[in-house]
Parts: C-alpha cells; sequence; structure tokens
C-alpha cells in the first residue's frame, strides 16, 4: 500500500533519518515497533551507528523500489547493484560484520542472508588446518580479508600435559 | 537446537571462546588447561606468501608487547623491520648475523622450516634475542600461502650505546624487566577485540545459523579448529544437518537418514566420513536365496535400501526378464523373486535406474527380436509389484550398452550405445516421467563426445552429468576411453564439456593419475558429487579393482586413487553396482568364471557402519 507516511529512525549516535514507511517496515522489528503504536516520535536504535544506518536505509530503499517499479527491475540488475553495494576491501570489512549485526537486530532477512552469504563465500574453500609436530596446535587462516586466526597458541617446548 | 543467544560477545578482549578456558567437560581437541602455567609467551607473525615481500597479516599480542610496535603499524610490512633499530632506522643494524638473514631468505624460497637465532629490536632501540621458527603453510595446489613465525624473545645482553640522540636507558630499564613480568597470557588475541576478525562480534546464532550452515563440510571441519568457541559451534548436529542438506541436496540427506545405524553416527561424523572416506572399507556379503537361472549382463538398481534385479543373459545366450529383490536391512537378506503379472519382454545389455522414490525405469537394451527402445516402470511397492509400459513419443533409437541416470529424481536420461549393425550413437535423450504423457526429447549439443558404449553417466551438483570412458570411436577404430566429459543441463542451451584425462583438444590438462580407459566400469555417486570409478575392462596388465576419486567441481579437477583397507573383487567388469542408501556400494556378479554368484556379494562402505 502506498502510504506515503513518514517514519524518523534516530541511530545511536543521536542523527535522524526520515524514511518512507514502506522503506522502514523491510526490517520486520521497526515493523513490529509501528504496529505496535511505538513509532509515534523517532524510533530510537541504539544498536545502530548512523554510517551504518545510512547504509541499511539505502538497501532498503533500492529493494522496495525494485519491487514496484513498473517494468519491474531485472532481477540480474538488482543482484548486480546488491554485489556492488556489499563489496568488501580490507577497509570496510568491520562494515560487513557491522552490516550483520544491524541486520539481525532490525530483522531485515534479504540484507542479512546477503551479508552472511558474503561472509561465508570468504571462508569457502579457504581454511586448512596446520599441524607440526612442534607447533602442536590447530590454525586456520583464510584469505586475506578475512583472518580467522587460532587462538590457541601455547609453547611447545614447554609440553605439559594435564594427566 | 539451544541457543544462547544472550551471549553476544563484548569486546574487552576477554572473550571466552578467545581464551583456554573450555572446560565444558568434553573431548578436548588440543591440551590447552596448560597454558595457564607458561611462563614465557611467544610472539605469533603470520605474513602472506602469494603477496611480494611476504606482507605482515597478523600479529598477536605478546609480539605487541614485547616488540613495543603495535598491530596497526606493523601490518602489511615484511618482518625485517625488526632487524633495524628502531623504527627510524632505515637499514639493518650491523650486528645482525647477515648469514642467518640469508638462511631465512634460503629457507623460504625453498618452502622450507628456518629455525635460528636472530637479533632483533624493538621499538624503543633495545635489543632482543629472537629465537624464531619459521613454518611454511602449504595452499592446495602446493604453493606456499602463508608463513608462520614463532618468536621467542628473551633479553639480548648487548651494549649498543644509546640510539641516536635519543636517551634509551630509561626506555631500556623499563623494558628490561618487561619480559619476565609479562601477564600471564590467559586469554588470546587482542587484534580479535580490535576487530581485525569481526566475525567474533557475531552471536553463535548468527554464526552458525546463517554464516556457517552455508559452507561445505570440510570448510565446517576447518571452521571447528580455528577456536574452541567454533569448536563447540561445529560440535551442533543440526548445524551439520543443514550442511549436509545444503551441499548434498535434500533428497540425498533424506536417504542418508534411512540408513541403519546413521542416527547414532551423527549427522557431523557421517560428513566427515563422506567427505574424507577415511571409513571406507570393502567388505564380503554373504546373502541367502538364489537368481535362478544364472545370468550375466543383467542390470541391477538400489531404492533405499533393497537392490532390485532385473533380466540379463542366461546361459545360452536366451535374454530373461524375470524380477529379482534383495533386502539388506532384513536381518538374514537374500534374494527372492517378485512375481509380477506382465514383465517387460527379456534383455540384456539394457539400464535400470531409480527414479520418483520407489520406482524403477527399464529402457533399452538387446531382446529376442533385437535391440529395445522401449520404457518399462516398475512400482516396487505396489502390492504386488507391477511392470507398466511407458509409452513415450519420438523415442530415441533402440540400443543396447547405453548409460542413463536420473536428473530431479524423475527425469531419465540416456545416452550413447550400440544400436543395430553394431553403429555407436552419441546422442542424449530426456524423458521426463513425471508428466502424465512423458516425451522423449533429445538434448541437442553442438558438439558431441565421440559416440561409445560402455560408458557411464552420473549426475552431481545437482543438475550436471557426468560421462567417463566406455569404448569410444576413433576413425574406422574403437578405443577404450577414460576421457571425462560434462554437461550442465540447468543452463539454457546445455552443451559438453570436455574435463580431465582427455586427449581432447581444448581438453584441461591431466591432473593427478588418470584411470586406466576402461568400459563397463562402474561409476559411484558421491554426496559431494565427487564420483568414484571402479572395475570395467581393462586393457593390459593394470589392476581393475584400484579405486579412483574425481572431483568435478574443482578449479582443476584432479585424479586421485583412493586406497581402501579391505579385498575388493578380484575381477571387476560386467558386474553391476548400485549404491544402496547413499552409503554403500555392493558390487554383484562380475566373476569372470562360468558361474555368476549372486549370493557373495561385495561392498564398498564409504561411511562406518555401526550395525
Amino acid at each position: 500500500m502506498a502510504s506515503s507516511r513518514k517514519i524518523t529512525l534516530r541511530s545511536s549516535d543521536g542523527e535522524s533519518f526520515e524514511v518512507e514507511e514502506a522503506v522502514a517496515v523491510e526490517s520486520q522489528t521497526i515493523k513490529h515497533m509501528i504496529e505496535d503504536d511505538c513509532a509515534d516520535n523517532a524510533i530510537p536504535l541504539p544498536n545502530v551507528t548512523s554510517k551504518i544506518l545510512a547504509k541499511v536505509i539505502e538497501y532498503c530503499k533500492k529493494h522496495v523500489d525494485a519491487s514496484k517499479a513498473e517494468d519491474r527491475v531485472n532481477d540480474e540488475d538488482l543482484k548486480a547493484w546488491d554485489a556492488a553495494f556489499i563489496k568488501v576491501d580490507q577497509v570496510d570489512q568491520a562494515t560487513l560484520f557491522d552490516l550483520i549485526l544491524a541486520a539481525n537486530y532490525l530483522n531485515i532477512k534479504s540484507l542479512l542472508d546477503l551479508t552472511c552469504q558474503t561472509v561465508a563465500d570468504m571462508i569457502k574453500g579457504n581454511l586448512f588446518p596446520v599441524r607440526n609436530e612442534w607447533l602442536n596446535f590447530t590454525f586456520s587462516i583464510a584469505n586475506r580479508e578475512l583472518v580467522l586466526v587460532c587462538l590457541t597458541e601455547w609453547v611447545a617446548h614447554r609440553r605439559l600435559f594435564c594427566s | 537446537m539451544e541457543w544462547d543467544s544472550s551471549s553476544n560477545s563484548d569486546l574487552s578482549g576477554d572473550e571466552e571462546e578467545a581464551g583456554f578456558m573450555l572446560n565444558d567437560g568434553g573431548p578436548i581437541p588440543f591440551p590447552v588447561e596448560n597454558l595457564i602455567q607458561i611462563a614465557s609467551p611467544c610472539g605469533f607473525v603470520v605474513t602472506d606468501a602469494l603477496e611480494p615481500d611476504h606482507p605482515i597479516i597478523y600479529v598477536n599480542a605478546v609480539f605487541e608487547m614485547v616488540t613495543g610496535y603495535r598491530a596497526e603499524e606493523v601490518l602489511g610490512r615484511n618482518c625485517r623491520f625488526l632487524q633495524c633499530r628502531g623504527p627510524f632506522a632505515k637499514r639493518r643494524h650491523p650486528l645482525v648475523d647477515s648469514a642467518v638473514v640469508a638462511e631465512i631468505r634460503r629457507c623460504m624460497d625453498e618452502g622450507i622450516e628456518f629455525q635460528g637465532e636472530l637479533l632483533n629490536f624493538r621499538k624503543d632501540g633495545s635489543p632482543l634475542l629472537n629465537r624464531l621458527r619459521l613454518t611454511p603453510i602449504y595452499g592446495d595446489d602446493e604453493a606456499v600461502t602463508h608463513v608462520i613465525g614463532i618468536q621467542f624473545f628473551t633479553e639480548a645482553n648487548i651494549d649498543l650505546g644509546p640510539i641516536s640522540g635519543k636517551d634509551s636507558t630509561k626506555s631500556t630499564e623499563r623494558f628490561r624487566t618487561g619480559l619476565s613480568s609479562l601477564p600471564i597470557l590467559s586469554t588470546g588475541d587482542r587484534n580479535v577485540a580490535r576487530g581485525l576478525c569481526g566475525i567474533f562480534q557475531l552471536s553463535d546464532e548468527v554464526i552458525s545459523l546463517k554464516i556457517l550452515s552455508r559452507l561445505t563440510p570440510r570448510d565446517i571441519a576447518a571452521v571447528g579448529s580455528v577456536c574452541t568457541r567454533f569448536y563447540a559451534l561445529t560440535k551442533n548436529e543440526d548445524l551439520w544437518r543443514m550442511v549436509c542438506q545444503n551441499a548434498w541436496g535434500s533428497e540425498t540427506t533424506r536417504l542418508l537418514e534411512t540408513v541403519p545405524g546413521a542416527k547414532r553416527l551423527g549427522w557431523g561424523r557421517l560428513a566427515r566420513e563422506l567427505t574424507t572416506l577415511e571409513a571406507a572399507a570393502w567388505r564380503k556379503l554373504t546373502v541367502g536365496g538364489a537368481v535362478e537361472p544364472s545370468r550375466c549382463n543383467f542390470s541391477a538398481c538400489a531404492v533405499g535400501n533393497r537392490v532390485v534385479l532385473f533380466g540379463g543373459e542366461g546361459v545360452n545366450m536366451q535374454p530373461m526378464n524375470d524380477t529379482f529383490v534383495l533386502d539388506l536391512n532384513a536381518s538374514n537378506p537374500e534374494w527372492r523373486h517378485v512375481q509380477v503379472s506382465s514383465p517387460p519382454p527379456g534383455r540384456w545389455g539394457h539400464t535400470l535406474t531409480c527414479v520418483n522414490g520407489s520406482h524403477l525405469v527399464v529402457f533399452g537394451g538387446c531382446g529376442r527380436q533385437g535391440l529395445l527402445n522401449d520404457v518399462f516402470l516398475l512400482d516396487l511397492d505396489a502390492n504386488p509389484p507391477t511392470w507398466r509400459e511407458i509409452s513415450g513419443l519420438a523415442p530415441p533409437l533402440p540400443r543396447s550398452w547405453h548409460s542413463s541416470c536420473t536428473l530431479d529424481g524423475s527425469k531419465l536420461i540416456v545416452s550413447g550405445g550400440c544400436a543395430d549393425s553394431g553403429v555407436l550413437l552419441s546422442d542424449t535423450f530426456l524423458l521426463d516421467l513425471s508428466m502424465e504423457k512423458p516425451i522423449w526429447r533429445e538434448i541437442p549439443a553442438a558438439w558431441t563426445p565421440p559416440s561409445r558404449l560402455g560408458h557411464t553417466l552420473t549426475v552431481y551438483g545437482g543438475r550436471k552429468i557426468l560421462m567417463f570412458g566406455g569404448l569410444a570411436k576413433s576413425g574406422p577404430l574403437r578405443f577404450r576411453s577414460s576421457d571425462v566429459f560434462t554437461m550442465d543441463l540447468s543452463e539454457e542451451e546445455p552443451c559438453w564439456r570436455c574435463v580431465t584425462g582427455s586427449g581432447m583438444p581444448g581438453a584441461g590438462n591431466p591432473g593427478g593419475i588418470a584411470p586406466p580407459p576402461r568400459l563397463d566400469h562402474v561409476a559411484v555417486s558421491l554426496p559431494s558429487g565427487r564420483i568414484l570409478i571402479f572395475g570395467g575392462s581393462v586393457a593390459g596388465l593394470h589392476s581393475a579393482s584400484q579405486l579412483y576419486l574425481l572431483d568435478p567441481t574443482d578449479e582443476k579437477p584432479t585424479w586421485r586413487i583412493l586406497n581402501v583397507p579391505g579385498r575388493p573383487p578380484r575381477f571387476a567388469w560386467g558386474h553391476s553396482t548400485c549404491v544402496v542408501g547413499g552409503t554403500r556400494a555392493i558390487v554383484l556378479g562380475g566373476q569372470t568364471g562360468e558361474e555368476w554368484m549372486l549370493t557373495e556379494l561385495h561392498e564398498l562402505s564409504l561411511a562406518s557402519s555401526l550395525i
């Protein structure tokens, strides 16, 4: 329904974002808040910074526009837009995880799936355990963007066995 | 499934998963309890060996504390800055032993481990003795991808004089006591707390359900060894079931659930075993009953845990049309002749494939009056089991020794084979048995592999088919083949592609040791999409009972030999094999003696049998 009612969202650092209701309710969390009549004033989102909230809104706007466009936006085009949106270089790795946390908190399934699939793709096939007789712990490392390092290091020449 | 979603990690660095306080009483993969006793912690550095000059991509907290350099300052640089006295020096300090440095370079070039001692310097210029061990890590294609450096730092008793212009005595004093008074490291990595890897900020639920569930079984096994938190997450059966389902498809997972003993084995172990094939073994099975009259060139297929056998060539070369069932779930499995009202005409050299769950479809073969192209469907669960002819429109040429497989559970695919007057075929046809009135459809392809008989077709990765071996046409001659071809039927215009082991123009370099060319062999499709090749008629002295494994989804598919304990069948061609319950391949017949004993079966079990 094209209700052009505006909803105000407030980020954790106090910035306000005015969005159309249709965009805001992409988030199930916000949708429930509106339904429960908690949305008269701004909706506070204490877990989401303005930087991340801006990106989330950008994503939701695009997806709402895509679904109501008269000449239905091509699935391929939307996928390409998603890929560009989520493209991560080393600097933005933190943003990726913040987006996951936000998408989870705001309950936006498609964004959560997109971001988590990106992380899964980074891990895929890039892990391998390492064990040699001196190190004697297991260590895995993924690609450059996602370093998953084993945190159990220990001094091998002082092997102290529990017994 | 219980998720403790309140355990969102805080970023204070005291994350439980980063530490060694694992006390859930369960088995622990490494002796972590003792770490609390460690007196001299070590620095830990990881460099990227694929990038020029091996930049550092990870340093641990000890490194930071001892050297005085913070992670942000050193990531992306080569470790050699430690040989310079202080951050402003441009050159290696003269007291650093250049022979050792050369030795490090030599080891790195050769991809071997280095052990030795080297003089290093803290950020404030004070000297450190670094007992260093560098270990190269090899990636999948045998190139070194990372180097791990473990550093034992001790004080170096060298008087270097003041660092130019700076009064270092005070700071040196301070740091001299530094090493011995380092706090016992009871938790791990401060870098993680700073977001070097943000994945640790996420809750267990998100990590497991949303990220880990999308990985392959092989990756989950590796993820489990990253840290104690992930180790705990990957112990969850529900996660494994999701992973198996995503990796192998819901049909295979459902099938695996019916395997007796599977519940006790658990998804985690089942997935591991089907991935590593560590529990694969040959066994001999003795069953009761008999398949009489004896025959060869029959066709067998498994429906769940029941093996169905149809037709074959009798002693006087007459085509047979009887049906037998062997229930391997029974306590005393035995062959039972199935009384059916209207069996298909007798035949040999036909194919029998499972469709629609518990139905079997017969196609083609050589009957009493010549080659056939009819289709018959057996409903095994009907009472009594009934054969029914399917008149599909526009059937392919009558043939024998073709290959077939089932796509999407209900589409029969047949390919190649031998037509009248010995002409070899190379076509591919599809019959959708889920339709009311099935119609044969040829799959057009601009180019087809050389026509052949006695080859195999297997399905992998959902809607892809793989063709291997057979007796292939080459000009006026015919040769045994070890070529691999694949076709992706989810494409708009599917086409055949050459894979490894092929002498065809445009084929990739054969990776690994390809199986000797053969026909009438067996191809078993594993849940992960890999295929296992066994047996067949092989020229010369090659052993046909060697198992070969190929993963067509690899970037560079490579043949691997699988060595499996137990004794395989001695002679292995002209036999029939079917996969029971997704985890056992049963080999029937295959003795080249006159008798085709079907009471002694050979079974290749792929996972531990807990029965």
